[in-house]
């Protein structure tokens, strides 16, 4: 009746957002401080993409679109890393980086800076990797890298004319390139590529999205369209393939526990609700 | 560690802390972070787009093509939309990006979006399945595109009425199952990123010396910040 | 004469402009060169130049709607705004300052960026947690078939996404797969599909300029000269 206090189920179906956030603050940072080890398995669409770098062939070029902005660092940056760990790795691929966003070169210089290739695995930037920069205009950009690169962009990320790098001898166009991978948090990027490289030129193509991008490739991925969509949040298993565990893998443990307290908060809320309708039902 | 690394930390990870306040209360300090955001974005776009015209326009220009003249002048005739008068002169350079978007746009999204996508759900095998979980899974599948594309396509009110609102109701079920999917995965994704800046200011800000004592501090101040004027302990009104 | 240089021209550009992009794609027209490729190949890669520059001119405009907006507010002093508005300008003019006279990939220019906008673009996306969290906890609940669909599927996969679970309870993985490569799959290939169409006929209408929404406001004149 009104006016009476509020039953429990009046509480457990109204939890004030402070309180929610709160605990979930603290399942965020115990398993901070405290690792727990938990498992992590390597997924198929994680297998195809490190089988699809596996089996490039010596000497093959890969042309990276750095999509993301800053936003999606904290997902998509150990991805990045964990894949430039496993091409730089073999010795006998030569990297190409562009941007389809505004941070991508700023983003670029952060993945090299924890990757630190030079020190790692000998490689040379000019030689064996590179960075030709951001170029505006998102497809339109595509489609010009695609169809004459030359003619699009002259100098490297820092103004530094191409024809000084080895690793640009012999690229023209799409058809230099043995495979096409894109790290983006933005839908009409990933699509893009499909639309511009793959429909156009056949490139074979892998993206690695947000999470919840995800769902919007599945379909290229089914058609064939795609090699390989993997999601940032699977960085983890590409560092356990790779060997390399750093951020991605980290992330682990606070995931599963945050995860099942979203699942405990669903059943209360859906406890409460259904209590409050037999409750209001009953009277 | 150097001092520019330092205090670039200590302003990041209160910028962070101060942004995350917005999902308790709003304040000055989100507020304050908020604005740095907006103008830092701005002021990034900016500094980018002088970069690619230098790079792509003015080099080529340099460079002996002298065309290019004219695409400056018409980037430049975009500004002209803020003239109340000649507004309608930017529409010029305007129809150009618009006539590119749409050619780059059309002649591949008939390819991949349509013919590739019909091609691949006519080719799903009903016949000759064994496994039957396989076969289900099939026979949903394609269910589930051509209700769908049922739902979007016939949108006149008799083709979602009597015997046929059976198509629209199923490809409303896929569809959210597809959203909630969706949605699962958004919150992986934004408990991703909230997992980065925290162990960000675990792992890089409060090994600083100072840091352990900020961090209680700055929460004060948020909470000061995040009270109505009137319930604030100080200053005392008169 | 005016409606003409006003509306008719523009049309007729993204027309044209349209027409020899996709003529490119899809035939080869003479005169072709000893490349094999046809004369729009040259113009088209031209075109898709001055696009890229077009879109670099157009990056400004952002700053320059805000120098708008918030000059007004400190002219005015704007109570508990101005101030505010005065930070954000000065914000824009120290990264453009920074940026354009030492380079975009200077170690100053990095370091403001990495101060300031990578910390706050990467924490104001990772924001929306939060509100996720209370959106689950209101929405995924039991109130009609939809809303139970959407909060059994929504359950299965965020335990699911939790890796660990997802190696302890394997059938999780498998229902897993099949919402992902089955439901899921198959309804986005259906939105994308009506998505195309409507893209395409889109396309089309804006090529005719039956559609007129990139021409921006449209005067008394120009509405009356446009015929469905």
């Amino acid at each position: 009746m009104s006016g009476q206090g509020k039953s429990i189920w009046d509480t457990l179906g109204d939890i004030p957002r402070e309180v929610l956030y709160g605990v979930l603050l603290v399942v965020f940072v115990i398993p901070m401080i405290y690792p727990l080890g938990l498992p992590v398995p390597i997924s198929a669409n994680v297998l195809k993409w490190y089988k699809a770098v596996e089996d490039l062939p010596p000497g093959a070029v890969v042309m990276i679109d750095f999509g993301y902005s800053g936003g999606g660092e904290p997902e998509l940056g150990p991805m990045a890393v964990a894949v430039y760990h496993h091409m730089l790795r073999r010795g006998d691929i030569k990297v190409i980086c562009m941007s389809t966003s505004i941070e991508g070169p700023q983003l670029w210089d952060k993945a090299m800076a924890e990757l630190r290739p030079e020190q790692r695995y000998g490689a040379v930037y000019g030689v064996d990797y590179i960075n030709i920069g951001y170029i505006a205009g998102g497809e339109t950009a595509m489609a010009a890298v695609g169809k004459d690169l030359r003619a699009t962009t002259s100098t490297d990320y820092k103004g530094t004319p191409l024809d000084q790098y080895s690793i640009m001898d012999g690229i023209v166009d799409a058809h230099s390139f043995d495979l096409l991978i894109c790290y983006t948090t933005g839908g009409d990027q990933s699509e893009g590529w499909v639309r511009q490289w793959y429909t156009v030129y056949g490139t074979p193509y892998m993206c690695s999205v947000l999470a919840m991008m995800v769902p919007t490739m599945l379909p290229y991925m089914n058609a064939g369209q795609i090699i390989s969509v993997t999601s940032g949040a699977q960085a983890g298993e590409m560092e356990g393939l790779v060997h390399v565990p750093a951020r991605g893998i980290k992330s682990a443990d606070v995931i599963t526990l945050t995860h099942m307290l979203c699942v405990v908060y669903v059943v209360i809320g859906n406890v409460a609700y259904i209590a409050k309708k037999f409750q209001g039902g009953s009277k | 560690m150097e001092l520019d690394l330092v205090i670039q930390i200590w302003l990041a990870s209160l910028f962070t802390i101060w942004i995350y306040s917005i999902a308790f209360r709003d304040n000055d300090f989100f507020k304050f972070a908020e604005y740095t955001f907006v103008g830092a974005a701005a002021g990034h776009s900016l500094v980018y787009g002088v970069d690619n015209l230098r790079r792509y326009g003015w080099d080529n220009l340099m460079g002996g093509a002298y065309l290019y003249i004219v695409v400056f002048l018409l980037g430049i005739l975009l500004y002209s939309r803020y003239h109340p008068q000649y507004f309608w002169v930017s529409r010029y350079p305007l129809s150009i990006m618009v006539g590119i978007g749409i050619g780059l746009s059309m002649r591949a999204v008939v390819t991949a979006e349509f013919i590739a996508q019909i091609k691949s759900t006519a080719g799903i095998k009903l016949i000759g399945v064994s496994d039957p979980i396989t076969l289900l899974s099939n026979l949903i599948f394609i269910i589930l595109v051509v209700t769908t594309v049922y739902f979007f396509l016939f949108t006149f009110p008799k083709s979602h009425e009597g015997g046929l609102s059976i198509i629209p109701r199923i490809a409303r079920y896929g569809m959210m199952a597809a959203f909630s999917y969706s949605f699962a995965n958004t919150v992986l994704s934004r408990y991703n990123m909230i997992f980065g800046r925290l162990d960000y200011i675990y792992n890089q800000w409060l090994p600083l010396p100072g840091a352990i004592i900020a961090l209680p501090v700055a929460l004060i101040l948020l909470i000061y910040a995040m009270l109505p004027p009137e319930k604030r302990p100080w200053p005392k009104k008169q | 004469m005016s409606t003409t240089l006003k509306k008719t021209i523009p049309v007729a550009i993204v027309f044209v402009v349209a027409m020899l992009v996709m003529m490119d794609y899809f035939i080869v027209t003479p005169p072709v060169n000893e490349a094999g490729k046809s004369w729009t190949s040259g113009v088209v890669k031209d075109l898709q130049n001055w696009g890229i520059i077009l879109t670099a001119f157009s990056l400004g405009f952002g700053a320059v709607n805000l120098f708008y907006f918030h000059s007004k507010h400190i002219s005015r002093r704007t109570p508990k705004q101005w101030m505010f508005s005065l930070w954000l300008l000065l914000v824009i003019v120290t990264f453009t300052a920074v940026g354009v006279f030492m380079g975009p990939t200077s170690t100053s220019y990095n370091w403001i960026y990495n101060a300031s906008y990578f910390a706050l673009s990467a924490t104001v996306y990772s924001s929306l947690g939060f509100y996720m969290t209370s959106g689950l906890y209101r929405a995924l609940r039991i109130k009609n078939i939809e809303s139970t669909i959407f909060m059994v599927v929504g359950v299965i996969v965020l335990l699911k996404n939790a890796p660990a679970l997802a190696v302890y309870f394997p059938t999780l993985s498998a229902w897993g797969s099949f919402i992902e490569n089955v439901l899921t799959t198959s309804a986005q290939r259906g939105i994308m599909i009506g998505g195309a169409l409507g893209a395409i006929s889109l396309g089309v209408r804006t090529m005719t300029g039956i559609e007129t929404g990139f021409l921006g406001k449209l005067t008394e004149e120009e509405k009356g000269g446009s015929e469905p």
